[in-house]
């Protein structure tokens, strides 16, 4: 078995019944996406930002989280997915530390609310609570491994936000 | 006064269309929406626009079909149409260009440089 870790900010896709993707998560939220029939899926692993302090608080810049999913999903229907078979899991999401803002909770809950938007079906999640997780996942059979780990363990968190990326940039011809 | 600007954003990604949607009309473009080429066609045989923003990766007919067949028609040969894309490949921005795009945009957008990418087709 060929071992993949998916790094925040990162996505992988295979159809490769021998490859398995893992990653540990505090308060980013990873989706894992599969389409049983053509045997291909996908990871993510996100952490968003917050907005600026004029928004509400609690919020999460959605623009790097809706750009992640569908790369992912691009990715994945390039090599032979279709969208109406693509089914889910959501993991992730904690808030580990007492006392700070719910990053993890509205990170989850961007994640809950994309997948709704886009009528993709959401099998099985694990999101919340206080505690890291380790996740491993076969994208060609869609098994999904999911355990608590100690929170040390986790990365250390590096918002995404499309404020510090050179994005949006427009090229006219 | 001047006319409001009058926008169609084609994109299959509901969560991607609710963002244009917040992003243009807080500039104060007036947004329509359609969910791929064909709906973006079906939209624009009855009614007018001043600029379409096209995703590339959607179902029925792709964002390369749709600017192929508005360029093909006498109605929007010289419409400003900006694509917007997670695609990053110099290969389809020079498929886009060849089509007959106006520009190109990488997601994810950042609204401000969206809204001066429009004001500046449009003027």
């Amino acid at each position: 078995m060929k071992r993949i870790t998916v790094l925040q900010g990162q996505i992988c896709v295979s159809g490769d019944t021998n490859v398995e993707f893992g990653t540990v998560l505090g308060s980013c939220v990873s989706s894992c996406l599969f389409d049983s029939v053509a045997q291909i899926g996908g990871m993510n692993h996100f952490l968003l930002a917050e907005p600026p302090a004029n928004h509400t608080p609690g919020q999460v810049d959605v623009h790097y989280g809706v750009y992640l999913m569908e790369l992912l999903i691009n990715e994945m229907l390039s090599r032979g997915a279709i969208k109406q078979r693509i089914r889910a899991h959501l993991y992730g999401g904690a808030n580990l530390r007492a006392g700070m803002a719910p990053i993890g909770t509205a990170n989850a809950a961007f994640a809950r609310t994309f997948l709704d938007r886009e009528h993709i079906p959401l099998l099985r999640e694990d999101l919340g609570g206080t505690c890291a997780r380790r996740v491993d996942f076969r994208p060609a059979t869609g098994q999904v491994r999911c355990r608590t780990v100690e929170s040390t363990l986790a990365p250390d968190l590096k918002p995404a936000s499309r404020t510090d990326r050179r994005s949006g940039d427009v090229e006219l011809f | 006064m001047n006319k409001t600007t009058r926008i169609l954003t084609v994109d299959d990604s509901a969560s991607m269309r609710a963002l244009l949607l917040h992003a243009l009309t807080s500039s104060g473009f007036e947004v329509a929406q359609a969910d791929d080429g064909v709906a973006a066609l079906e939209w624009l045989a009855l009614n007018e626009v001043d600029v379409v923003i096209t995703d590339i990766n959607m179902p029925r007919l792709d964002g390369f079909g749709l600017i192929e067949r508005l360029r093909a028609g006498d109605r929007h040969q010289d419409r400003p149409i900006l694509v917007l894309t997670t695609e990053s490949s110099d290969e389809k921005k020079q498929r886009a260009r060849n089509a007959g795009a106006t520009g190109w945009i990488v997601k994810p957008f950042d609204p401000e440089k969206l809204a001066t990418a429009v004001r500046r087709v449009t003027h």
